[in-house]
């Protein structure tokens, strides 16, 4: 393979590089968002949480 | 086996847990087969040499780009229609999965745009919808964010989601029906592909590693959002 894509490495690197760039950052942000849900139903006392669907939070601990 | 029961969130919360692993790994493999055969198999093209490799992230950034936008209006309508909450939160954890590759098909349209025809952008037909694309998921996405009633912004957003939806047949048949500079469709479902099957195959693969990422991180974000609507109803009925 050549590395410099007959001269036009910086338009398909580039393409590649933004691609996993966004793609990295939105499963990034996704994992903080799944902790700051875990440590915010941790921090939340159990008998605020009434309902049928209190479970989700039980699970997200 | 009574399937109905995971149309509620309580139910399909687990579940959608359990398929997460199911999803990610075969989409990570993909990728990594999907750039392999791209740019090692695949041969180098005649007219725009190593350039037109792009289209192996391209083609499929773009076809997610709209699909994910049809599905996004199934989901908010069902949701308006039958006052099904799953299904709303389902069209919302959609979005930014959505506006994410729109962006990446713009990005990297613009980056083989430069060298195959001198400019990163011109305002003809497919790019433009395209961008319209893009500014209807931030709608959507806006919209929701900006309504505190959950309910509320569910609906709000089945609004904009439905009627944006008229904007994907106009993507996709903008460069037959104008003068456009952008090159005809890549591939057609009822005709004979016209690249060669080692490009087709990086192609392909790509778009499967994209569908199999965007269902992760769809599910990934929607037992968030699962969590967060429920500890926010909480709140509420504290404060009420």
């Amino acid at each position: 393979m050549d590395w410099s894509m007959g001269g036009y490495g910086f338009y398909v690197w580039g393409s590649y590089l933004c691609t996993f760039v966004v793609i990295g950052l939105e499963v990034f942000s996704l994992v903080k968002r799944k902790r700051a849900c875990a440590q915010q139903s941790k921090a939340e006392p159990q008998e605020r949480l009434r309902g049928p669907e209190s479970s989700y939070v039980a699970q997200a601990r | 086996m009574n399937l109905y029961k995971y149309a509620s969130p309580t139910s399909f919360y687990p579940l959608a847990g359990k398929m997460i692993p199911w999803f990610a790994i075969p989409a990570a493999i993909l990728f990594l087969v999907g750039l392999y055969v791209g740019f090692f198999v695949a041969p180098t093209d005649a007219q725009q040499g190593d350039a037109y490799r792009i289209i192996f992230i391209h083609v499929p950034a773009a076809w997610m780009g709209m699909l994910l936008y049809v599905l996004l209006a199934i989901y908010a309508g069902i949701g308006w229609a039958f006052n099904a909450r799953l299904s709303s939160m389902m069209a919302s954890s959609i979005a930014p999965t959505g506006a994410l590759f729109t962006f990446i098909s713009l990005v990297t349209g613009a980056l083989w745009g430069k060298p195959t025809w001198g400019t990163y952008w011109v305002w003809d037909a497919r790019m433009t919808s395209t961008l319209i694309l893009l500014f209807l998921y931030i709608g959507f996405i806006s919209l929701q964010a900006s309504i505190d009633d959950t309910r509320r912004a569910d609906r709000a957003g089945a609004v904009i989601a439905l009627v944006g939806v008229i904007n994907v047949p106009i993507i996709y048949y903008s460069v037959q029906w104008w003068n456009t500079l952008h090159q005809g469709a890549t591939l057609r479902l009822l005709e004979k592909p016209t690249i060669v099957p080692k490009m087709l195959a990086a192609m392909l693969i790509m778009l499967a590693a994209c569908w199999l990422y965007s269902i992760a991180v769809v599910l990934l974000r929607l037992r968030c959002t699962i969590v967060e609507r429920e500890q926010n109803a909480a709140r509420f009925a504290e404060a009420t």
